[in-house]
């Protein structure tokens, strides 16, 4: 496509612009608990290099980033569950952005077990056993009249 | 030193700097390499750097009253003729409100499946995909428009047909290069063209009598198809059959003798 058509890099102005990157950035949670505060870690595309990580977060999301270091993780391999041949997940991405030394940023507890999350599975419960219950007086309705197969009904 | 050398030399070092070099940044202001990224001054309040750095990383997030719904209420991605509408400004506005929300969705999705939970409306994801798919057809629409109005051709990456070692054509999109292809050694080892011609005229044949029996076994279906459907319907419109099935020359077909079926005809 005519618009990811990059020329080759020359030295001087004017410089290359991308106006529409189609780079993303997934946010991780830390693996490690040694992970420092003012580190975040995140999956990104591929082509991505340090240079366009650190311009992307700081051109998009106006963050002050100091240092960024990559590296590839091994996608995990894996026995296919009927066939048994191994397959490969993709080999991800990680970059360890560094942001000033005053940030803390910890990774937001996402499922909290609060009470609307108890209540939405209660609420599935009561719907389940409710189906459960009404299925039951179906396979009973024809209990008491012998000879007749279970789904018999008037 | 000899011409070849100092030749071999120059490559080499330019091949090194594009090595270092990438192409696809956002805006590169000041090039050294890759140890020392751009430096441009990043402007922020000193005194609650920490609260507003941590605002905007939760742009990562879904928004907090989402976390725990079993389904997300959301509208439907943008179409082309909305978009076709809309200034070049604004869809370049676009095009970063539907980047940073597809970031958003990436990292909820990613996370809710690391945690085997159940993630609400998966399908915004692929809105918001859809969407960029569409800014990105307008955007070469209007590209193309523009060159062809400004150059007389369209601004489409020029495409060259190339026959590869197997002897099959394939066809490249052309880009440019740092190093003239005639002096690119490297490439020319990883891209040898049709080589061994003996192999490679075995492989085509096969090729092509492969080919061959899958064009005449769907050819022979739909012929057999068409007898089953005349037997069992034999009022059939056979105008509407011969555009469905053009492969099949159904006036001759009442020569088969598929078509008769087991039995007699009752003479009187």
């Amino acid at each position: 496509m005519s618009t990811r058509w990059y020329p080759l890099y020359q030295k001087g102005n004017p410089q290359l612009r991308v106006f529409l990157p189609n780079f993303w950035m997934k946010l991780l949670k830390p693996a490690h608990q040694t992970q420092p505060k003012n580190v975040v870690c995140f999956e990104v595309s591929m082509q991505m290099t340090k240079a366009d990580i650190k311009n992307y977060l700081e051109k998009i999301y106006k963050l002050p980033v100091v240092d960024v270091r990559t590296r590839i993780r091994m996608g995990r391999f894996k026995r296919e569950e009927r066939s048994g041949y191994i397959i490969k997940e993709k080999d991800p991405k990680l970059a360890y952005v560094t942001l000033p030394k005053e940030v803390s940023f910890t990774f937001p507890d996402l499922f909290p077990e609060d009470n609307e999350t108890k209540k939405n599975l209660k609420d599935d419960e009561k719907a389940l056993d409710q189906a459960k219950e009404k299925y039951k007086e179906f396979l009973d309705r024809n209990s008491k009249r012998r000879d007749l197969p279970g789904w018999f009904s008037i | 030193m000899n011409f070849a050398n100092l030749t071999r030399r120059f490559f080499n070092a330019t091949h090194q700097l594009s090595r270092i070099l990438t192409f696809n940044t956002i805006q590169r202001t000041n090039f050294v390499g890759v140890r020392s990224i751009s430096t441009t001054p990043f402007i922020y309040n000193e005194s609650n750097i920490n609260e507003d750095v941590n605002k905007k990383l939760m742009e990562f997030f879904d928004d907090k009253k989402n976390w725990n719904e079993n389904d997300v209420k959301h509208g439907r991605s943008w179409q082309l003729p909305e978009l076709r509408i809309k200034s070049n400004t604004d869809l370049h506005k676009l095009w970063y409100i539907l980047l940073k929300e597809r970031n958003m969705l990436m990292t909820m999705e990613h996370e809710h499946s690391r945690e085997w939970r159940w993630w609400a409306s998966p399908e915004r994801l692929d809105k918001v995909k859809d969407s960029m798919k569409n800014v990105e057809t307008v955007v070469r629409e209007r590209n193309r428009a523009y060159y062809e109005l400004e150059t007389g051709e369209d601004g489409e990456v020029p495409v060259v047909k190339q026959t590869n070692m197997l002897g099959l054509v394939e066809v490249r999109r052309k880009r440019e290069h740092r190093i003239p292809l005639a002096l690119n050694r490297k490439w020319r080892e990883n891209n040898p063209g049709p080589t061994n011609e003996r192999d490679m005229h075995r492989f085509l044949k096969l090729y092509r009598e492969k080919n061959y029996m899958v064009h005449r076994r769907s050819k022979n279906r739909a012929r057999n198809h068409v007898i089953r459907l005349l037997r069992r319907f034999p009022d059939l419109d056979r105008n509407i059959l011969k555009q469905k099935y053009p492969s099949v020359n159904i006036d001759n077909l009442g020569r088969r003798d598929k078509f008769r079926g087991h039995y007699v005809f009752k003479v009187d």
